[in-house]
């Protein structure tokens, strides 16, 4: 990257946006004071290179000191007492005989006699003593009676459940809505059909919970978190409520095992550990296990949905219409469903959202990775199939006639190519038409979207902002910090990559530092906002830097400082330069240190306010034994400008890998009688393992979309949207019957085989 | 876990003594029985751990007879690799042992340990939940709960299945066993460690308290004869079967002269089929026939709620087998 001849620009400013074809001039405004921003023009030494994971091998060396490896003399261990039964009171509740167990530092009730209790597994006390162990024999002891009251954890059992038949369907008929149902009339084919997933957990590596230290009135916490200072408000605010005098709270999250949308609160176990290390006075840790983050961690919603459309004689979508169903905890929130309505654009549509969350007596759902679209998407997108079928239309013809995406008609044909897709669908059509053929292929295509450039992080009244940090010592040594985490998506890599493209140094000469509360502040990382909202504000930081240390080497060489250029590890002119060491020499005993800045979004038209993206799947469907196999996946996916390719590569495998979860195997399997989930650790709630997982591709494209210094778009969410539903599309190519409920196992498709023979 | 006393006993007498005491248990690997003591399902006084009885107990071996002995701490691991076990008869014993879990797992499971883990069934492996089996309980919570991966065949009033991959391939090689008990050995048929209906409603296998299990006993295999094993799952690997099944068969001129079929997965023990089988005695190969002893195995199949899948999985998995053993 070369440098900028001049450092105040105008603040209108014509960038070139786009991708390939596709780039085009705009014009953007550009806060002054920014970094100079990159577009698609723009050369990059390490941006967008394969440069490794920051802390890949601390992580693959045992090295990375997660929440749960965190330890200090005298630390004590936590536990949870939980609720047994999934509905009712606390009638009475007696912690006295915990007390004098053995070992038991302190015991503190969560609900008091008279509190509702609302699923199995709510919290009730917890306690804390050397060793586990003597934390359950003293939780043994707590007695507890409940007035319990009949409870539902299946949200069609649910009062308010819409009426399905044996088949699946919804049956109560759709409300009137006149322009909808002339253009469904009017459709050439119309199709409708019922669709369901079941709840999946979050299954993050490593569980929630914290390890708690005071010193004095001031509290250190390690916690397995996706909202350093979104927690570090809720843990000061707990304290006040309690009575508690804390003086200041610092969250730690150096490396966390994953969230995926559940750990954005400390939940009652972060609350429970600060109180319990207080009345200990000594350090606590608190982790759930794998039952408790099952059961009470969070989880996505399950869903009903009902789709009728319409298409016209060109096979243009003229006519669609939706009712939807949550299947949530007790709460009865947050079961939104999400469809990929780029393909509607012709469309009539229903004035009124017809969306309703049923609650259950179990535990609340929470947002997991691209809340809503994963289950909207694999209905839709699998419905959309059944249409093309329907009319006699190739599913790939009938989403490249009705999307007006520019980014992804070029992935549909790039992506045809890449995967063989015609070839593909062929071959199986050819396999699955012989006679007593065993293996049944197929075929599938779904389309991502998200929508998230990120944010500056400011209050309404303009306080606050995200920002980052850039250090430059006189060894050499290079420090990029932000206080947000790094829940395992790559902040770290991309803080090193973004401070050393703006050096001109290597990736591995930057350490890169995330989560602690005690550097700037970030967003919590959920509907990939991260790197939107921090790689401005990194850049800024390493930009400032750099000037600083542009004017010292300017001086030195005795050249302007608008002429020195950092690049491949050297500053200064054609003429004369130092080597990055040498001119760190002349930074004397105080690092050179800069706050970036994160401006807002700039104002004009971005080249796309969100992201693309498209995934291909092959299976292999045994009609001997109904088991389902992924044979094969490519997804092509852009993200704004690429700024770390490794990292964002394995994001897309990563949500591609759940999609084959959530399309095949997780299921939260609940006791109807008991309110319990059985299948509460990973032997029955089974997540894709190794053998599993077949080959997949991944192509990342770099769109310049011109809305900050760096281009960047979130990632986490889009490729979730689509890696269900491709593979459910295979699947119905395969089977020639859709499976419209998730998780496709083999009972679900040894059925629909034999009503398929029985048509 | 509680606290336990924990004994290494150093030769078998010793291991005899411990084992006597009321509310001692066996340890293998440990790999069922930890992970029932840690969830509180199983709370032992005192745990007697064998791993050090290598000598008397570990390794595969020949015997004088020609019989291959499979020690009682012989690792899956071990089995699926052994060069003795490399011959078309003893490829059930391979390939139960080597399908099982996951190679960590396989590297530490013990033969015995294996056979004698305790059924998955979700009702009753919870702490919370008292069902009939072992647990007090007044009833069978599968049977009228989630019963998906439970028995459809051979129940009583208990319809957990038995999860031992190695035990369907023992029993279709007609394998026996040797126990120690009050200084006393005795060798008996693989069979009779597992209980008939309505006793193993309640017991999962025959053994007495304190009763060890020293070794395994495989029969040496004629050239002619062949075995399988085979299961469905919905993972390829960190599983366990939905169904499963073993078969041994010894042909002479295309004609099946021999055979034995052996279900798993599929009810409370590992369930020979002796009925089924016959039907391939005198008979050539061919997927018809197969089809046929599929449907027989299962003929009196009584799936519950749930699971009514498992039946046709199963016959599949028979088909399966019986052309593997016939190839
Ligand atoms: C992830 C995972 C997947 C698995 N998948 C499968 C699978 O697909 N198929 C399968 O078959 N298994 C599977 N297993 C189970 C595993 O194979 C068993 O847990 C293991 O074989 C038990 O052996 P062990 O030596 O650890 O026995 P232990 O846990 O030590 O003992 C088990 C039981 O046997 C008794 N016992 C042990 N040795 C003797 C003896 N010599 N005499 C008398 N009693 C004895 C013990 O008292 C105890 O009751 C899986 C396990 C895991 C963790």
């Amino acid at each position: 990257m070369t440098a900028p001849k001049n450092d105040s620009l105008p603040p209108e400013r014509e960038l070139k946006v786009g991708i390939g074809a596709l780039v085009e001039t705009r014009t953007f405004d550009v806060p002054d004071g920014d970094a100079p921003p990159w577009d698609a023009t723009t050369k990059f030494a390490v941006v967008g290179a394969d440069v490794d994971r920051q802390d890949g091998i601390a992580k693959a060396s045992g090295r990375a000191k997660y929440a749960y490896d965190i330890t200090f003399p005298g630390l004590l261990q936590a536990v949870i007492l939980r609720s047994k039964i999934a509905r009712g009171k606390v009638a009475t509740i007696d912690l006295e005989p915990a007390r004098g167990m053995p070992g038991v530092a302190a015991v503190i009730g969560l609900k008091d006699a008279g509190k509702k209790v609302r699923f199995v597994g709510d919290e009730i006390a917890a306690v804390c003593a050397p060793t586990i162990d003597q934390c359950r024999d003293a939780l043994e002891r707590i007695v507890v009676t409940y007035e319990q009251e009949p409870h539902t954890v299946d949200f069609l059992q649910s009062s308010d459940a819409p009426v399905v038949d044996d088949s699946g369907e919804l049956v109560d008929p759709w409300s009137e809505d006149g322009d909808l149902d002339k253009a469904l009339a009017a459709a050439t084919v119309a199709h409708t059909g019922t669709y369901r997933t079941e709840v999946q957990t979050h299954g993050s590596m490593e569980t929630h919970g914290a390890v708690a230290k005071w010193s004095g009135d001031d509290l250190d916490l390690w916690m397995s978190t996706q909202a350093t200072f979104g927690v570090r408000g809720e843990i000061a605010q707990a304290m006040r409520a309690a009575d508690v005098k804390c003086t200041g709270v610092t969250i730690h999250a150096e490396f966390v095992g994953g969230g995926f949308g559940s750990k954005f609160t400390a939940g009652a176990e972060g609350r429970a550990v600060a109180l319990l290390a207080r009345a200990a006075n000594a350090p606590v840790k608190l982790m759930l296990d794998r039952y408790e983050d099952h059961t009470c961690a969070g989880n996505r919603p399950a869903a009903l949905m009902q789709f009728r459309a319409g298409l016209d004689q060109d096979g243009v979508i003229t006519a669609w219409d939706q009712r939807t169903f949550g299947g949530c905890g007790h709460n009865g929130q947050g079961g939104g469903v999400a469809i990929p309505d780029h393909f509607l654009r012709k469309a009539a549509r229903r004035k009124d959202r017809m969306h309703k969350d049923l609650a259950t007596d179990a535990d609340p759902g929470r947002p997991m990775r691209a809340p809503g679209h994963p289950q909207g998407f694999f209905g839709a997108e699998l419905f959309l199939d059944e249409l093309a079928a329907a009319a006699g239309l190739d599913p790939l013809v009938l989403r490249q006639k009705n999307d007006p995406q520019a980014i992804r008609q070029q992935q549909y044909t790039l992506g045809a190519e890449r995967f063989g897709y015609a070839k593909a669908r062929a071959d199986a059509a050819a396999n699955n038409a012989q006679k007593g053929v065993r293996i049944l292929r197929g075929v599938g295509v779904a389309s991502a979207r998200w929508g998230n450039l990120g944010n500056d992080g400011r209050g309404r009244d303009g306080s606050g902002g995200h920002s980052a940090l850039c250090r430059i010592h006189q060894d050499g040594s290079v420090e990029a910090r932000s206080g947000a985490q790094d829940i395992g998506t790559g902040l770290k890599t991309v803080l090193a990559i973004l401070t050393a493209e703006e050096l001109g140094i290597r990736a591995e000469q930057v350490r890169a530092t995330a989560g602690h509360t005690s550097d700037p502040s970030g967003p919590a990382a959920g509907g990939s906002t991260t790197t939107p909202s921090l790689a401005p504000a990194i850049r800024h930081a390493a930009f400032l830097c750099r000037q600083q240390l542009a004017s010292k080497v300017a001086d030195h060489l005795g050249v302007a400082a608008t002429e020195v250029v950092f690049a491949d590890g050297k500053i200064g002119t054609a003429a004369k330069s130092l080597t990055f060491a040498d001119a760190c020499k002349l930074i004397g005993p105080n690092p050179l240190e800069a706050r970036g800045e994160r401006f807002p979004n700039y104002k004009g038209d971005p080249f796309e306010r969100g992201v693309c993206g498209l995934q291909f799947a092959e299976v292999e469907v045994d009609s001997w034994t109904g088991l389902v196999r992924v044979v094969r996946m490519l997804a092509i996916q852009d993200c704004g400008i690429v700024l770390a390719k490794k990292p964002a590569e394995s994001q897309v495998l990563g949500a591609m890998i759940q999609g084959i979860g959530f399309a095949l195997h997780e299921q939260r399997i609940m006791d109807r009688q008991s309110g319990r989930m059985l299948n509460g650790d990973f032997l029955r709630y089974k997540v894709p393992g190794a053998v599993d997982i077949p080959p997949m591709d991944v192509i990342m494209q770099s769109v310049a979309n011109g809305h900050t210094n760096c281009s960047a778009a979130g990632l986490g969410e889009a490729p979730s949207c689509a890696a269900a539903a491709s593979i459910a599309n295979a699947v119905f190519h395969a089977a020639s019957v859709p499976l419209r409920h998730l998780p496709i196992t083999p009972d679900k498709v040894l059925k629909a085989l034999s009503q398929r023979k029985a048509k | 876990m509680k606290e336990f006393t924990y004994v290494l006993p150093r030769s078998l007498p010793e291991a005899e003594a411990a084992a006597k005491k009321p509310g001692a248990t066996l340890k293998a690997a440990g790999i069922d029985l930890v992970d029932r003591m840690k969830e509180r399902q199983f709370q032992p006084t005192e745990v007697v751990n064998l791993l050090l009885l290598q000598p008397d107990l570990g390794g595969i071996t020949a015997d004088a007879d020609g019989s291959m002995r499979i020690g009682a701490l012989a690792t899956l691991a071990q089995i699926a690799a052994s060069k003795d076990f490399a011959a078309e008869g003893y490829a059930a014993l391979r390939e139960a042992a080597g399908e099982a879990a996951t190679p960590q797992v396989r590297n530490r499971a013990t033969a015995a340990g294996n056979v004698l883990q305790q059924a998955r069934c979700w009702y009753l492996r919870s702490s919370e939940l008292h069902c009939l089996h072992g647990k007090d309980g007044p009833s069978c919570l599968a049977q009228v709960g989630d019963n998906r991966y439970h028995s459809v065949l051979g129940y009583h009033d208990c319809v957990r299945v038995h999860p031992s991959n190695l035990a369907p391939a023992l029993l279709a090689l007609d394998c026996e066993y040797t126990t120690q008990l009050a200084g006393k050995q005795q060798r008996r048929r693989v069979a009779d460690l597992f209980p008939l209906e309505p006793k193993a409603q309640l017991e999962e296998h025959t053994l007495l308290p304190g009763e060890i299990v020293i070794a395994f006993h495989v029969k040496a295999q004629p050239k002619s004869a062949r075995s399988a094993y085979r299961e469905s799952r919905e993972k390829l690997s960190f599983d366990w079967a939905t169904t499963a099944a073993a078969a041994r068969v010894v042909m002479d001129g295309g004609v099946i002269q021999e055979a034995s079929l052996v279900l798993a997965a599929v009810a409370p023990v590992p369930l020979p089929r002796p009925d089924a089988a016959k039907l391939l005695i005198g008979q050539k190969p061919s997927d018809e026939l197969f089809h046929r002893v599929a449907l027989r195995a299962f003929a009196d199949a009584r799936p519950l709620s749930h699971n009514a899948y498992k039946v046709q999985v199963g016959q599949a998995i028979v088909r399966e087998v019986l052309h593997a053993t016939t190839r």
